[in-house]
């Protein structure tokens, strides 16, 4: 079993190395692929100076804290786009038949699938991510504990594509769903908890998970909670078990590329 | 003029079928307006405050407007045409066609955004009416005008970004200036208007295109005076003028470079 | 020993439906109509050990379905299949480190590395220490011919290049059985011919049982003992290759456009399909003419151009059909 995890977790290694080669092929395009993104997440700061220049706190967050809010969201979009791009096309991987040459492998086939290609822009979110960590103030305690979170959060955002993909399996024309659900998760996760109220918040911290994925980190960096902590590592868990089992429920129904649309 | 008519109305027709798309859009744009709302609830501590000159309100409905001619424009993917016709040599073809290459992507990119606009538009008043409960106070005729000064928002973006698509002459990529320009124009030019920035940088954004692509519809429709829209409309008049000289000459210097060597 | 065993084998798919036009994909979001197509209709046949199978039909048969059920990327809806005594549907990966697979039209290299690192790479997804990786890679790239290119990028590599080291990648775990889906599709007769001559050869090195499709009557007649063919997801002939020959791949086409009206009459071993006075289109039976004495009868000074074909698999179908008819 342990020789099983090893030769699986080698594998995706050498996989993600590889397709990192491949990106690095044209060294000036992958170099301002990364540097264009941490200037474009830098950007939004101006959009923060202004606010911050209205008022002292926005939704209870010091803008320190909204930097390092920032830094936990493009952390986590990072790991979950360097590390599992393919996760985030998905369903059109389902679709088209493109999981054929992964299930011959004696592997993993989700783990297979989703390591075979990395995001290099996403490299310069994880860098920025840092950046800010480094600005919000880094120390050996924060470090690591932006590294977990960012790594659990990656995980969710990589299982809520999958579960979300994995609708492919079932019905057609889903990608639109998983598209949006993975638009959710981004677009809320820049703007400070304490803003949301009601209805949108309750969402926040279930069906759209923003709230484990950076709020949550964001208050735990801040001020150490030990439950909230325990809470940010068994959603990751449950994440992971539900894609997995989603995933190859659904993978019974793979029709290959014979499920094409007949025109008549 | 008839013929670019025709481009227009053929480019309006063979988008219909792809009306589904936009739907797709409006979630993300429902998504954005929705932390919007939450932002500005959030920082105006009572509804009847006034910050720079605008109410909670206005504030909301400026962004509704400025979104919905971001989000309506498409840009990314017209520059691409635009800089992929320039790579391919396909712009030399059409130096011997008996129409003029900026009037023809002009028209035929407005005609392939013309239904997705009006179906923004009429989403986007929707979300702002289920959210504040009423539209800013406008007359019929100030609506005409707020229409207007859009509509010339839309052609100068449409200049501009085919004039960045044009770079592809100079240098291969045009990627990266298109970048830039739409980060100014989302960063600075979406969410606050032009009053909310300190003073010394006021001047530099009424010169720049920010001025005409996106505060001025936006500001015209949510506090209108017929004195705005005066200046806004000169405005407008005198960037399309620019917009379409510098396309046309970088167009020319271009084409006869690829001529030079041969295509 | 069957080391394939396939009995009563079904599998269908729902196939949506789209009418042209807008008014056409409003009424499939609305309400879609979905047509059942049955890909493959009970089929049963074993393959034994060392064999070499050709699986062939015309396109949409059912071919590919049956090979991706029989490799465990498809789950079967009907029937019971056996691959070396494992069942696909239950024990993919174990079946996956026995079995190797090419498929013509997909590639599984990594198209920026070497054939080399490529090999390598395969040799850790099927766990292989590294030192009997090192040999295997030499052993295959002697019998494929690869030392010239080995160290090339894939993508600089030919089509026929490629192929070859598609083949070499997916042997490398050293599988009891190989599936070839159509590993010529795309190449240019001698590539085509190459590739044959190095599968035939590894099949007698190794002792690699090889399942092949194809809809090339060609690739099967130069390769293969056994031929099994396919139309609508039905079993439709399982023979052995002398009987087919025999009976349907004696025949040959011959189209000729003349310089001068021939007045040619059915004789024996001759039969006229098309007469349109200067071009002229003929069956010949080599089994009692041959080609030359064919060509001899149309007066070879007169030939302009001269085109000389297979009967192709889709009438030797239809022949086969005939004749059960007849029966």
């Amino acid at each position: 079993m342990l020789t099983v995890v090893k030769n699986q977790c080698r594998i995706s290694f050498l996989s993600i190395k590889y397709a990192l080669m491949r990106e690095m092929l044209n060294k000036t395009t992958f170099i301002t692929n990364v540097i264009f993104m941490v200037l474009n997440n830098a950007s939004f700061i101006i959009q923060w100076i202004v606010l911050y220049s209205l008022r002292n706190d926005i939704g209870g967050y010091t803008f320190r804290q909204v930097l390092l809010l920032w830094g936990m969201a493009s952390g986590t979009y990072g790991v979950a786009h360097f590390f599992f791009k393919k996760a985030f096309s998905l369903s059109d991987i389902i679709n088209n038949g493109k999981l054929d040459s992964f299930l011959v492998q004696p592997k993993n086939v989700l783990l297979s699938v989703i390591v075979s290609d990395v995001e290099t822009s996403a490299l310069g979110d994880m860098l920025y991510g840092f950046i800010m960590l480094i600005i919000y103030g880094i120390t050996p305690y924060t470090l690591i504990l932006y590294c977990l979170f960012i790594i659990c959060g990656g995980l969710i955002l990589t299982s809520i594509s999958v579960i979300l993909s994995s609708l492919s399996f079932w019905f057609s024309k889903t990608d639109m769903i998983a598209e949006t659900g993975n638009n959710l998760m981004v677009n809320f996760a820049t703007y400070p908890d304490g803003i949301f109220k009601g209805l949108v918040k309750a969402l926040l911290f279930t069906f759209i998970p923003v709230g484990i994925t950076t709020f949550i980190p964001v208050h735990v960096i801040t001020e150490f909670n030990i439950n909230l902590f325990i809470i940010v590592i068994l959603v990751t868990v449950i994440f992971i078990t539900l894609a997995f089992l989603i995933f190859f429920r659904g993978l019974k129904r793979y029709s290959s590329s014979n499920l094409m649309v007949a025109r008549i | 003029m008839r013929k670019y008519l025709f481009i227009y109305k053929s480019e309006l027709m063979s988008n219909l079928q792809y009306v589904f798309n936009v739907f797709a859009g409006f979630i993300g744009y429902f998504i954005l307006m929705v932390i919007f709302l939450n932002l500005w609830k959030y920082v105006y501590s009572n509804p009847d405050e006034i910050i720079n000159g605008y109410s909670m309100n206005q504030m909301i409905w400026y962004v509704i407007v400025t979104e919905i001619l971001w989000s309506s424009l498409s840009g990314r993917s017209f520059c691409n045409k635009i800089s992929e016709d320039v790579r391919s040599g396909n712009i030399a073809y059409n130096i011997n066609k008996p129409y003029n290459y900026i009037l023809y992507s002009l028209m035929s990119h407005l005609g392939s955004r013309t239904i997705c606009f009006i179906m923004y538009v009429i989403f986007g008043m929707l979300v702002g009416f289920i959210f504040l409960g009423s539209f800013p106070t406008l007359s019929i005729l100030s609506i005409i005008a707020v229409l207007i000064s859009s509509i010339f928002a839309f052609i100068i973006s449409t200049l501009l970004i085919t004039f960045i698509g044009l770079f592809s002459f100079v240098i291969e990529d045009s990627a990266p200036f298109y970048w830039v320009y739409s980060k100014l124009i989302l960063v600075l030019g979406t969410i606050f208007p032009i009053e909310y920035f300190p003073k010394f940088i006021r001047p530099i954004l009424t010169f720049s295109p920010i001025y005409v692509v996106s505060y001025g519809p936006a500001k015209l429709f949510v506090d209108f005076s017929w004195n705005n829209f005066i200046f806004i409309f000169i405005a407008q008049i005198i960037y399309i003028i620019i917009a379409y000289m510098l396309c046309f000459v970088t167009y020319k210097k271009g084409v006869k470079k690829l001529n030079v060597n041969g295509g | 020993m069957a080391i394939i065993k396939v009995k009563n084998l079904s599998k269908t798919f729902k196939v949506k439906l789209k009418e042209k036009g807008l008014k056409g994909s409003l009424k499939s979001i609305v309400k879609p109509r979905y047509k059942t197509i049955h890909a493959v209709k009970n089929i049963s046949f074993e393959v034994d050990k060392g064999e070499m199978i050709a699986f062939i039909g015309p396109n949409g048969a059912g071919k590919s379905t049956t090979i991706k059920m029989l490799t465990g990327i498809l789950y079967p809806d009907k029937g019971d299949i056996k691959v070396l005594d494992i069942n696909p549907k239950y024990e993919r990966k174990t079946l996956a480190y026995n079995i190797g697979t090419v498929f013509g039209q997909k590639e599984q290299l990594w198209t920026h590395l070497t054939p080399y690192d490529n090999f390598k790479f395969f040799g850790a997804i099927y766990d292989i220490p590294e030192s009997r990786v090192e040999s295997k890679i030499k052993e295959l790239s002697m019998l494929f011919e690869l030392e010239e290119f080995i160290n090339t990028p894939v993508r600089n590599l030919s089509l026929g290049q490629r192929i070859r080291c598609e083949i070499v990648a997916s042997l490398i775990h050293e599988p009891k059985i190989l599936f070839l889906d159509e590993p010529t599709i795309g190449l240019d007769p001698v590539v085509k011919g190459n590739i044959r001559t190095l599968i035939k050869r590894m099949n007698k090195e190794f002792k690699t049982t090889i399942f092949l499709t194809s809809h090339d009557v060609s690739d099967i007649e130069k390769l293969c003992k056994r031929v099994i063919i396919i139309n609508n997801g039905k079993i439709v002939l399982d023979d052995d290759m002398t009987n087919l020959k025999y009976n349907y791949l004696n025949k040959k086409i011959v189209e000729a456009k003349m310089k001068e009206k021939v007045n040619l009459d059915d004789e024996d071993g001759i039969t006229i399909i098309k007469d349109k006075g200067y071009n002229l289109k003929i069956e010949v039976d080599t089994k009692k003419r041959s080609v030359a004495d064919a060509i001899k009868l149309l007066n070879p000074d007169n030939i302009i151009d001269i085109n000389i074909s297979n009967v192709p698999l889709e009438e030797i179908i239809s022949s086969i059909y005939k004749e059960r008819d007849v029966k």
